[in-house]
């Protein structure tokens, strides 16, 4: 019965059990909400990273390509049987995107990705990561009318088509500008030409016309082909008009008012009769671009926030660069128009990926046989239902296709991030070991705080003794004064920090709103809000580990209490 | 019955202390010394060897002391400072163990039973009262009376008893005069109410010996009257054996049994001369 009052009285009168509980509580709160938010961090990476690379892959080694693909596709089926879930092949070559951003010509290098768009979303999280909602489940390809983001208010056909009437309308005034000069009329002052305004304020790729305007190729003289000439200049695609009409159009030539030759005329003239292409109705072949391409995030340091700029939409053309296949790569141009974004929230995929047709891209870079009309490609891509063994997959899989025969590499997601995820992880172990450093600390703290307590009740007890207690009570008085502190604080620990991790993305807000500065700054992370995983075993785990060292840390000065000699005690004065 | 009796006795005693005991104490013998030698013997000492290790060196403190106590005797010990006194008072309350000899209480040999027991026979049989009071700071009076009854009460056992207990606490406190004291902390109270809220403390398991260490050593004359005349009364109406440590000789001279320290042995009983 003593020790429970005493144990009571102790706690209730003691400042230093309440800065011992403080401790723990703060000890054990943080603990949850590192781990939790360094968990959560770490799997949504992982998921990401798996969502976005497929379970297994065969890959080209080299530069090389597979042939006989669809040999190899059922070979794979037929070695995997139940454990396949989905199989899609692709092609993956570097790019260049070109277009003009106020005018300038902007360069960005790529990866692309020739894809099957019926089978690819099977085997990676492609669809849900497009931003037209109509994409998720349907032709990826096709520029749509409605669905884009509401971020992206000018986007799809309804865009397209304005950009391109008013594009045409501007082309068209400079016709009759070009015409009445031909009569014979005073040149017309550079600012005198008619500005184009933008559909939208972010959108600039549509000044283009105005830069080239010089290089335009000196308008014939018969009218019937006039019309067709203005509708058939796509905005953002100055260059490859420059190309189209051969070499014979350099620069200097086209700054000084020269009529070009006239092979390059008919060439030119050829190819409007030919292939009249009509941009306000049709589309190029479609190009899914990651978003971090088309997109500028602008922070703001002074208000902390941040802004979306957008250059390029879908619904504007703009031009690839793309190697041919084989062993001396020619660059191949080819127009694409942007169809949707890409939005995996992972910067690095988000500003270095694009997808186009597979077979779009094999017809281009000369992939496919014309002997057998098979295509090559760079990698099968396999997704293996979720409860097949990854690694006796792919172990499988490498004794189908043995180095030695193919040319061919055979990895899991978890190989081909390899060095990432092992940096993550090595991340954790040492996080883990500075947090159990920081517990031992704590540990150190509640064992010298409970010598003390021990030091200063000598006293009493040796008065206990001298009463009669026995050890084992007197040792229980502090063992349990242990106990309650743990329990205080690991209580009170486990509740602040289980709702700081459920609340951490408002908390975060509302330090910004305080602070007037972005606490979590999406465009620096892979993620729009700070994921956590809360486990509930890791909880348990870190009250139970805090209740633990809270007795441990008490057992030493128990035990001395414990074995003091009563005499010794009461001689203490 | 018991109970009944300390009850009476005692308050009466304590009824007009401040009157009573001045005059009684300090102009007259506070107790005059009995012969109990026909009683039976309650506790006795042989050739009790004690040493403290100080450093490397060997210091006796206690080199062969032998006594024998009577049912109902008063004994005090005297003798110099630094002679060994509390520390045989320690010997004698299961304090402590002697490196050599025997303690015998109820023809019992006590000084080397198990730590359990001796726990047992210092909450039950054996009363200790110090000179610095040695009361616990974080309870009241009440709760410090009644610390002997929780150390040998289980949590279930005392709060099934808690009503009997605590009436006989404050029944015990009443007749030590401390009935308008019992929520007040130690720190609030005078040395001879600490001394009176030990005693009551040592009393309140009925034990048959009560070992005082100079309990008005620390107390001017008035409170120290006081309490020596509780104690008067105590070992006087009741079958209670007293062992008072002190150094005061007059009240020496009127116990029933002087044990006279010197060098760590016995120089005189006065015990058989009376
Ligand atoms: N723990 C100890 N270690 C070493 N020496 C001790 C210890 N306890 C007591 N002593 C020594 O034993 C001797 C006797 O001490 P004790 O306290 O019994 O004397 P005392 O007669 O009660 O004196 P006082 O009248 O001053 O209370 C002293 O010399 C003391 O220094
Ligand atoms: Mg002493």
């Amino acid at each position: 019965m003593f020790k429970l009052l005493l144990t009571w009285r102790y706690l209730k009168t003691r400042f230093i059990a309440l800065a011992s509980i403080i401790s723990v509580t703060l000890g054990v709160a943080t603990l949850i909400v590192v781990n939790s938010v360094m968990s959560g961090f770490s799997n949504e990476m992982t998921s990401k990273l798996h969502g976005i690379l497929s379970d297994v892959e065969l890959v080209a080694s080299g530069m090389g390509e597979i042939d006989r693909v669809d040999e190899k596709v059922e070979q794979i089926k037929s070695l995997l049987q139940d454990d396949l879930e989905a199989v899609t092949t692709v092609v993956r070559v570097p790019a260049m995107l070109n277009f003009l951003v106020h005018g300038q010509p902007r360069y960005h290098q790529i990866m692309l990705i020739g894809i099957d768009d019926q089978t690819f979303g099977d085997v990676t999280d492609f669809r849900p990561y497009l931003t037209n909602h109509f994409h998720r489940n349907g032709d990826v390809f096709r520029l749509m009318e409605l669905g884009y983001d509401k971020e992206l208010p000018d986007a799809g056909w309804p865009y397209r088509r304005e950009k391109f009437r008013h594009d045409a309308y501007i082309r068209q005034e400079l016709e009759s500008m070009l015409q009445d000069r031909a009569k014979g009329l005073p040149p017309i002052a550079q600012n005198q030409l008619p500005v184009p305004h933008s559909p939208s304020a972010t959108t600039d790729s549509n000044q283009e016309p105005l830069v080239n305007i010089a290089k335009l190729p000196p308008l014939p003289t018969q009218k019937p082909v006039l019309p067709t000439l203005s509708s058939d200049v796509p905005a953002g695609a100055g260059s490859e008009y420059l190309s189209d009409c051969g070499p014979s159009l350099n620069p200097s030539e086209s700054n000084t008012w020269n009529p070009a030759p006239v092979d390059a005329l008919a060439a030119y003239r050829e190819r409007v009769l030919v292939a009249p292409f009509d941009p306000i109705t049709e589309q190029r072949v479609g190009i899914i671009i990651g978003i971090g391409i088309g997109r500028l995030r602008a922070h703001d340091p002074t208000t902390g926030t941040s802004q979306n700029m957008y250059f390029i939409r879908p619904g504007d053309d703009i031009e690839l660069t793309i190697p041919s296949a084989g062993n001396q790569p020619r660059p191949l141009l080819e127009n694409c128009t942007v169809v949707d974004f890409y939005s995996s929230k992972m910067h690095d995929y988000d500003s270095a990926f694009a997808f186009m047709p597979l077979s779009h891209l094999q017809k281009m870079r000369g992939m496919i046989d014309p002997a057998t009309g098979g295509a090559t490609v760079s990698a099968i891509q396999i997704k293996l239902k979720p409860e097949a063994n990854l690694n006796s997959a792919r172990d499988r899989l490498r004794a189908a296709f043995p180095m030695m025969q193919y040319p061919l590499m055979v990895q899991t997601w978890r190989d081909q991030q390899a060095p990432l995820l092992s940096a993550v992880e090595m991340e954790i172990t040492i996080l883990n070991i500075l947090l159990f450093m920081i517990i031992a600390v704590a540990g150190f703290g509640i064992l010298a705080t409970f010598f003390m307590i021990v030091v200063e009740k000598t006293k009493d007890i040796g008065i206990l003794k001298s009463l009669g207690a026995p050890s084992s009570g007197v040792m229980s008085i502090f063992l349990g004064y242990g106990l309650s502190l743990g329990i205080v604080g690991a209580g009170a620990g486990t509740l602040i920090g289980v709702m700081f991790v459920v609340y951490i993305n408002e908390i975060a807000a509302l330090i910004s709103m305080i602070s007037g500065r972005e606490v979590f700054d999406p465009s620096i992370y892979f993620f729009s809000s700070i994921p956590t995983l809360l486990d509930p075993m890791m909880v348990v785990a870190v009250a139970g580990g805090a209740m633990l060292i809270a007795i441990l840390s008490s057992v030493l000065p128990a035990l001395r209490a414990a074995r003091l000699a009563p005499v010794e005690a009461l001689r203490y004065e | 019955m018991k109970a009944k009796l300390v009850h009476d006795q005692v308050s009466r005693g304590t009824a007009n202390p401040a009157h009573e005991n001045h005059d009684v104490i300090s102009h007259a013998p506070f107790r005059s010394p009995k012969n109990h030698s026909n009683g039976s013997v309650i506790l006795s000492a042989h050739q009790i060897y004690k040493a403290y290790q100080a450093g490397s060196q060997q210091v006796p403190v206690l080199t062969g002391v032998s006594l024998q106590v009577r049912q109902g005797q008063f004994t005090t010990i005297v003798g110099q400072s630094g002679s060994g006194k509390s520390t045989l008072l320690h010997l004698l309350g299961t304090l402590d163990r002697p490196d050599k000899g025997e303690i015998v209480m109820n023809k019992q040999r006590i000084d080397n039973l198990p730590a359990r027991q001796r726990d047992r026979i210092r909450n039950q049989d054996i009363g200790l009262i110090f000179q610095f009071y040695h009361l616990l700071p974080e309870l009241n009076v009440l709760e410090n009376t009644l610390v002997p009854y929780m150390i040998h009460y289980g949590v279930w056992n005392y709060l099934l008893q808690r009503r009997r207990l605590h009436d006989r606490a404050k029944e015990l406190l009443e007749q030590v005069g401390l009935s308008h004291r019992l929520t007040h902390r130690p720190n609030q109270l005078s040395g001879g109410e600490r001394q009176r809220t030990a005693i009551a403390r040592a009393l309140i398991t009925q034990p048959k010996l009560l070992l005082a260490d100079e309990p008005t050593g620390n107390l001017d004359a008035r409170s120290g009257n006081e309490v020596l005349e509780l104690l008067r009364q105590l070992s006087e109406h009741q079958a209670l054996t007293v062992i008072m440590v002190t150094h005061d000789e007059r009240i020496a001279q009127q116990s029933d049994q002087i044990i006279r320290l010197r060098d760590g042995k016995v120089v005189a009983s006065t015990a058989e001369a009376a």
